[in-house]
């Protein structure tokens, strides 16, 4: 059986917009999404709440774990595409960071317009505030600290080198229960 | 609220594009993005970049502000809030420290905003290069190159010209030492409040079709050189109303005899001012 979106698609895609910019400008700080929508697996209900407030007929679409009730539920509600490889994705949901392809896969923006590149929405386990690596950078007002559970190791090592291709990069939705925390490209983690 | 219209005027398919385009925008200060600019119910320069970005923010619970110059009772900043108050039914206020929006046209409120606030600029030309270079291929380029050598030559030839760095407003920033940006045309006055503000600054440009961001607590420097640094106006008057001598003002004429006085640019600094003041007497 199909599953329903938004109950309030204007209302309710404003209210997530919003958290999602704030989340955006104050990178690795956890904010709470304030309307979930529920969602096939293995799509978390948070997960799906970013698809449908951003997405639609003119966004591609990549999925991780190609699930047809997944697909289909999201062709249905956003009309968006959805595409095979991780290069054409404007928006990539993974569903099992464990096993992710690496972030130069996906699309890094070009020197001249590097706002044509990949969202990554990641379902991870959870992330704790005030423990773990500091972040710095533009949003930040000194350091934040956060810990996310769920990513291989090799995420950070990967992340890190797409540093020195800035201002191309990807910028990153973390997802875990209700909460979300953006890493933009720009956000640093700092050595210790 | 009018019922013929969506909430806050544009179709959400226009939302949700203006919605990706300020996600990037935040995460790359500085950097402007290309947006699907719709045909507004006013004129270009009047706000329609501004008009734009507001929609797609403003939600039911929102409290909107808007300014033209400072002040709140002007045409342009009477006509969108009246705008939005129809076609959203948003509650609006003059105040600074009650609106969880404020749209601005070439001014900062002189109140320090908030975290929980956004302001919103209204954007001529976004691209600060385009006196110097029209060719907008070019200028992307100078932009993904971090090319900005055409802009210190105009500065350099300011000073050799008239002995100071002659331009006061639209005075060209580097957004996290990356982007070179307009602040759109802001006094100089203003700049320093565009550094590591606490609020998210969103720019909307409807002409051009660009918006483009300034992320909270980011670094935002004026451009100057080591042996002329940046300065911002001061005046010898004070505001003839309220008494300020911190806040930009404005030189109104004030009768056929050329009978000129000081006042602030910001009415809601100003008018606070004076309720403060008439408090403290009574």
């Amino acid at each position: 059986m199909m599953l329903a979106a938004f109950t309030h698609p204007v209302f309710d895609s404003q209210r997530n917009f919003r958290e999602l910019l704030q989340a955006m400008a104050r990178p690795a700080s956890p904010r709470t999404l304030p309307v979930l929508a529920p969602a096939p697996v293995p799509a978390t209900p948070a997960a799906m709440a970013i698809l449908l407030t951003l997405c639609d007929t003119s966004t591609s679409v990549w999925l991780q774990q190609a699930d047809e009730a997944l697909s289909q539920h999201l062709r249905f509600h956003t009309g968006c595409g959805l595409v095979q490889t991780p290069v054409e994705a404007d928006f990539a949901l993974i569903t099992d960071p464990t096993t992710m392809p690496p972030l130069d896969t996906f699309a890094l923006g070009d020197p001249r317009y590097p706002d044509r590149s990949a969202s990554l929405i990641v379902q991870v386990e959870a992330f704790h505030a005030n423990t773990g690596p500091r972040f710095a950078g533009p949003g930040i007002r000194d350091v934040e600290r956060v810990r996310i559970d769920g990513l291989p190791e090799r995420f950070w090592r990967e992340r890190v080198a797409l540093a020195s291709r800035l201002p191309l990069g990807i910028d990153l939705y973390f997802v875990a229960a209700q909460n979300i925390l953006a890493l933009p490209r720009t956000t640093r983690q700092l050595e210790d | 609220m009018s019922t013929p219209y969506n909430f806050a005027f544009l179709d959400e398919n226009t939302k949700r594009m203006l919605r990706r385009a300020l996600l990037k925008a935040v995460a790359i200060p500085g950097y402007q993005v290309p947006f699907g600019s719709r045909e507004m119910p006013l004129p270009y320069g009047w706000g329609t970049g501004g008009i734009q970005v507001t929609a797609a923010l403003l939600g039911p619970d929102d409290v909107l502000k808007v300014i033209d110059q400072g002040a709140d009772d002007t045409t342009n900043a009477v006509n969108i809030r009246r705008f939005f108050g129809r076609v959203a039914g948003v509650a609006t206020t003059e105040r600074t420290a009650d609106a969880s929006v404020i749209q601005t046209r070439h001014r900062i409120p002189e109140i320090p905003l908030r975290e929980d606030q956004l302001l919103v600029f209204q954007v001529p030309e976004p691209e600060p290069l385009r006196t110097l270079e029209p060719r907008e291929a070019e200028t992307r380029t100078m932009h993904a190159l971090a090319d900005y050598g055409l802009m210190h030559v105009k500065l350099y030839e300011d000073i050799a010209q008239y002995g100071h760095i002659a331009t006061s407003y639209d005075y060209p920033v580097m957004v996290d030492g990356r982007y070179l940006t307009s602040p759109s045309p802001i006094p100089k006055f203003d700049n320093p409040k565009l550094d590591r503000s606490p609020a998210l600054m969103l720019f909307g440009a409807g002409r051009e079709k660009r918006l483009y961001a300034i992320p909270p607590y980011t670094r935002v420097e004026s451009l100057a050189f080591d042996d002329h640094p940046f300065e911002i106006q001061r005046w010898e008057h004070h505001c003839a109303l309220c008494g300020a001598g911190d806040s930009y003002l404005d030189e109104v004429v004030v009768d056929d005899r050329g009978t000129r006085m000081f006042v602030c640019s910001d009415t809601d600094y100003c008018s606070q001012r004076r309720d403060d003041a008439t408090e403290e007497a009574a």
